[in-house]
């Protein structure tokens, strides 16, 4: 812990820094502009000790200053002189945390710095607080607006869909308009149901286990032959896992999830060599996984932004744009990151590496 | 006198598009409606082939919500094309309104000269036939 001690007498700071080196790291100044220096140079001081009586400036000036330019550290005045003006002045103006008379005691110093330090630790989990407040707010911001499109817009489709059916004679346009209503509805379910993942990943704990990717993989691997049978996309697989690797599985699958189904979601519509590529390599504690299509790809100006929450970058595709965010909120949790290659018309890798806990 | 329009249809959402179709096929017989998924192909299909001066002008019915090219960005650049164009279009949107957010902006939308009016999604035949009403005598 750090603490500066400004005093115009170099003797006094021998005698604190002799006193306290043990149990603090004890920064010293001789005069106010060394001490500004010395708060610019280490942000992280937590006490401001100081001296009423400097030549130029009080200590209460000084305090006044530094409550505007370095609010952070808790400050604390010393001096020996104890009229009622100072005092007032010092709460009033330097809006000081305690006042300490000298000459000090080094009990009277240290409780000073504990109470000091339990100040300190409150207001900066007050402001970490405040800005975790802030984030949820924008996100709960974000999320009304994407309500109203991506909830109501499907709604009201299928609303209007049903007035038209009672006007519609002809049963293969009724059929037709049936399969987009469907549509519509699994969008609705999709949506639903990446809201829950967003919201266990923002909430849920690590539950970290022994994963066997082949398993993982074979799962995946049934589930997307189907759309690869019935799409015509080639989906080849290779997993190398000799080591045990240990993480936590739910994240881990969506991940993969998302990814994979992406990369078959977003083909070139008319292509003749469609294809997906997954691999996973498990090697020195760490997993590295490739997972590369041959689709649409992304534009080089929105690649800064697909991991952003309700971003879309495509408007064939139903999308929510939840899934790359969610990507980046389970990596988070894995400790991994995440990587992407892509060119338009031609394909998009993505790139993740996972380390084993 | 034919007062028969054409109808250019943008909105990313395939049943949007349908249903806006069946509702003007219902409600004005044998006209002519283009569909478009993506709001920057309109503009570039309007840009390369405009309606003609003195044929029936052409109503645009416009989705805000969109990706990539939304409604908004779709207004801002249709003002652009010269006064004979312009003036051969009728832009209605066609929005969900619900979110505080970005209705102010919609209605915003307003001033332009080319938007004509806002009519709540879903679209239905009641809608279109009142809103056809409203601009028959104008033309």
């Amino acid at each position: 812990m750090k603490i500066l001690y400004v005093d115009d007498e170099p003797d006094n700071l021998v005698g604190f820094k002799a006193s306290l080196r043990l149990d603090y790291q004890i920064l010293t100044a001789v005069n106010i502009p060394q001490a500004i220096s010395c708060l610019d140079n280490h942000p992280e001081i937590k006490v401001v000790f100081c001296d009423q009586r400097m030549p130029g400036k009080t200590g209460v000036d000084f305090f006044e200053d530094i409550r505007i330019s370095h609010p952070l550290p808790v400050r604390i005045l010393l001096t020996a002189y104890t009229d009622v003006e100072a005092i007032i002045e010092a709460i009033n103006r330097g809006n000081i945390f305690r006042y300490v008379k000298k000459p000090w005691t080094e009990a009277d110093v240290i409780s000073a710095i504990e109470e000091a330090n339990k100040f300190y630790m409150a207001n900066s989990m007050l402001s970490v607080k405040n800005d975790e407040l802030q984030r949820a707010y924008d996100e709960l911001n974000k999320f009304a607006y994407s309500v109203s499109h991506d909830i109501r817009g499907p709604l009201s489709g299928i609303l209007g869909a049903i007035n038209l059916a009672r006007e519609i004679d002809d049963v293969e346009e009724m059929k037709e308009m049936l399969y987009l209503m469907q549509k519509s509805v699994k969008k609705l379910d999709t949506y639903v149901l990446s809201m829950h993942d967003y919201y266990s990943l923002q909430r849920g704990e690590l539950k970290i286990t022994e994963i066997d990717f082949n398993e993982i993989i074979d799962e995946l691997k049934a589930i997307y032959d189907v759309h690869s049978k019935i799409n015509k996309v080639a989906f080849k697989v290779n997993v190398k896992q000799d080591e045990i690797f240990r993480n936590d599985q739910a994240p881990l699958r969506l991940v993969l999830n998302n990814l994979l189904s992406n990369a078959f979601k977003y083909q070139e519509k008319d292509s003749k060599n469609k294809s997906v590529d997954l691999s996973v390599d498990v090697h020195n504690n760490v997993a590295t996984i490739y997972v590369k299509d041959t689709g649409i790809g992304i534009l080089g100006s929105h690649v800064g932004e697909i991991f952003n929450l309700f971003y879309r970058s495509n408007s064939l595709e139903v999308g929510s744009g939840f899934g790359l965010y969610n990507v980046k909120s389970a990596l988070l949790k894995l400790n991994g990151q995440i990587e992407v290659n892509s060119v338009l018309h031609k394909g998009t890798t993505f790139k993740v590496t996972i380390p084993s806990i | 006198m034919n007062m028969e329009f054409s109808f250019i249809v943008i909105d990313d959402s395939e049943l949007d598009c349908f249903l806006a179709r069946k509702v003007i096929e219902l409600t004005e017989k044998g006209v002519v409606t283009r569909i478009f998924q993506n709001a920057q192909n309109a503009l570039d299909a309007i840009a390369e082939n405009p309606v003609e001066k003195g044929k029936q002008p052409t109503i645009i019915l416009l989705d805000i919500q969109m990706p990539e090219f939304n409604g908004f960005q779709f207004v801002e650049e249709f003002e652009k094309f010269p006064l004979e164009v312009k003036e051969n279009y009728i832009i209605i949107i066609l929005s969900i309104l619900s979110s505080a957010r970005n209705q102010n902006d919609i209605y915003r939308l307003l001033t332009h000269g080319t938007v004509n009016s806002i009519i709540e999604k879903p679209l239905t035949r009641d809608k279109l036939f009142s809103f056809l009403q409203q601009v028959k005598p104008t033309i």
